[in-house]
């Protein structure tokens, strides 16, 4: 991918590439290739294999998974400098949950291949990558735990189940 | 402390080909209207009315055999527990509450269920039985079929919240003419013409139909599917009437009903916020669109040439709409349509057809015993004339089909 003002600018406001030096930027475009999807555009299914991660430059991306036959539970939704797929990015295993587009979507992608180029070319920029990712990841461990008790606060009101009373 | 809002979840439904998806909020407080809260086996719990010279109001012990709690019921708390049968949704519960008590506190609700449920009396149902059991049985080919079937059926749901501006517009333009005395006054002339009409057309039910050529039955479904539209107007008319006496139409729509009954529906529920003279006459005036479309089409079919495709077209017609009107008003066919509402309301007794079918079902098993009540009288009532009732309907229409074809 070509190196613009643009795109530069753009992965400046991405968490994970915040301490990266307009040089690192610039050799990191190099390595991401682009993409764009239509609105309702599936981009992944849970349970495919992939290697990627993907940063959502422009409109949302809907993550769900199954819950009953055709019923998937929306998890969160890619807005714009954000982004998802990073788990099989590290450890190559199947997507945990199925990716779609809300609406139009553009998207860079970072394969695990330019990743690995990026840790033995600019190990720096690796490491304050690495960095910023365990931090996201904590963050997302926190809103899961928030949506387990969320569930369990679904569940209580939609039985009107009295439990502090018995 | 504030309250926090509703839980919510949101879901993601897949078409059936999987190339496109819809998005659905769920909050917490439908699945909880939506949940058919069950009171324990006949066996474990008995039930008696506390007699007291000092209180005024009737007071009810409810007990646990199992567990030997006890509670005191109100008399609404009793209302409310004999409705508790797991196949009454919380929403239906309470719609019969209002009906029988004419009162909005709906906190007595929770409030019960939360006693009952510390006393362990009370269990939850899934929504549908059906369901549950395709459910059950998914492993099965035409049990997988069917379940995915219904499922699609019911996913068919046209519908708008904000028809309240349009029914006010269709009423100030014109609506507000049907609830005249002059539109009374037609509407009564017309009926009169209609059925003098239908009199002599009916002496001869053969000559009227041979318009349709060998394709009477043909014909009458034609006829059957052109009625479907004014199933819309019907609605549309009851929103008028709810406009009319200045309540909310809260929404219009399309939908499946039970998963394969096509129908129009105009959600006016706020109407129950108004008197009584108001709801007879938003149920009424709905099913008063099949008398005049009847009437009119008997008379079509009166001035059209005899034997012609016009004659036998609009006498079908004509039929269809007047089988509907009875339909719709007569109150005692085990379907709740708009006379059946004005009925239970005019009784006071909301849960009429349900109490009747389980009393019946009790003798029938030899688990109940005859009695000579008001309300014994009035269920064995409701279901014998249901039954004759919907009989005689099913003989009509074999006898029209079997006329017009032999």
């Amino acid at each position: 991918m070509q190196a613009s003002a643009e795109t530069l600018a753009f992965l400046r406001d991405v968490r994970v590439f915040e301490a990266f030096s307009d040089s690192d930027l610039t050799v990191l475009i190099e390595r991401l290739r682009a993409r764009e999807l239509r609105r309702h555009q599936l981009l992944f299914r849970e349970g495919d294999g992939g290697d990627e991660m993907f940063i959502v430059r422009r409109g949302t991306i809907l993550i769900s998974k199954a819950v009953t036959g055709k019923v998937e539970q929306v998890l969160v939704r890619v807005e714009p400098f954000d982004f998802f797929g990073e788990m099989s990015l590290f450890d190559g295993s199947p997507r945990s949950a199925t990716a779609q587009a809300e609406t139009d979507v553009e998207l860079l992608i970072l394969g695990r291949d330019s990743l690995q180029a990026m840790t033995e070319t600019a190990p720096h920029a690796a490491a304050k990558f690495f960095y910023a990712m365990v931090q996201v990841f904590m963050e997302r461990l926190r809103r899961s735990t928030l949506q387990v008790a969320e569930a369990t606060r679904w569940g209580l009101e939609a039985t009107g189940l009295d439990v502090e009373s018995r | 402390m504030q309250r926090p809002a509703p839980a919510k979840f949101e879901l993601l439904v897949r078409r059936d080909d999987d190339s496109d998806f819809e998005l659905r909020q769920v909050p917490s407080v439908v699945g909880y209207l939506n949940s058919r809260p069950r009171r324990v086996d006949e066996g474990s719990y008995e039930i008696s009315e506390l007699r007291s010279r000092l209180t005024v109001a009737p007071a009810f012990i409810l007990k646990n055999k199992t567990t030997e709690r006890f509670l005191l019921l109100s008399e609404q708390e009793r209302f409310l527990w004999d409705q508790m049968d797991g196949a009454t949704a919380l929403q239906e519960i309470a719609t019969a509450y209002v009906l029988k008590y004419g009162e909005f506190d709906f906190e007595i609700i929770p409030s019960l269920l939360r006693k009952l449920q510390r006393a362990q009396l009370l269990t939850f149902e899934p929504r549908s039985r059906l369901r549950a059991v395709l459910a059950r049985n998914r492993g099965r080919v035409l049990v997988k079929a069917l379940e995915l079937a219904l499922t699609a059926l019911e996913r068919i749901r046209i519908s708008s919240h904000n028809v309240q501006t349009f029914f006010q517009g269709l009423y100030r333009y014109g609506g507000f003419l049907l609830f005249t005395p002059v539109a009374m006054i037609a509407c009564v002339v017309l009926a009169a013409a209609g059925a003098g009409a239908a009199h002599i057309l009916f002496r001869d039910v053969r000559d009227m139909l041979e318009g349709f050529g060998g394709h009477a039955l043909r014909g009458i479904l034609t006829v059957k599917l052109l009625f479907f539209a004014s199933v819309a107007l019907h609605q549309f008319v009851h929103g008028l009437a709810c406009t009319h006496y200045r309540r909310r139409v809260r929404e219009f729509g399309f939908t499946f009903l039970h998963g394969f009954v096509p129908t129009f529906y105009t959600d006016v529920t706020d109407i129950f916020m108004a008197s009584r003279r108001a709801r007879f006459v938003t149920a009424a005036t709905g099913a008063l669109v099949h008398l005049v479309l009847g009437a009119v089409a008997f008379i079509v079919a009166a001035k059209a040439p005899a034997g012609s495709f016009t004659q036998a077209f609009a006498a079908a017609s004509g039929i269809i709409q007047w089988q509907a009107l009875v339909v719709a008003l007569y109150p005692f066919c085990f379907i709740e349509m708009d006379g059946y509402h004005i009925l239970v309301d005019a009784l006071g007794v909301p849960t009429l057809k349900h109490d009747a079918i389980a009393y019946a079902k009790s003798l029938l098993t030899g688990a109940g015993r005859l009695g000579e009540g008001r309300e014994e009288l009035l269920w064995i009532g409701y279901v014998v004339l249901s039954t004759v009732s919907v009989a005689a309907f099913i003989a009509f229409n074999v006898w029209i089909i079997v006329s017009a074809t032999h």
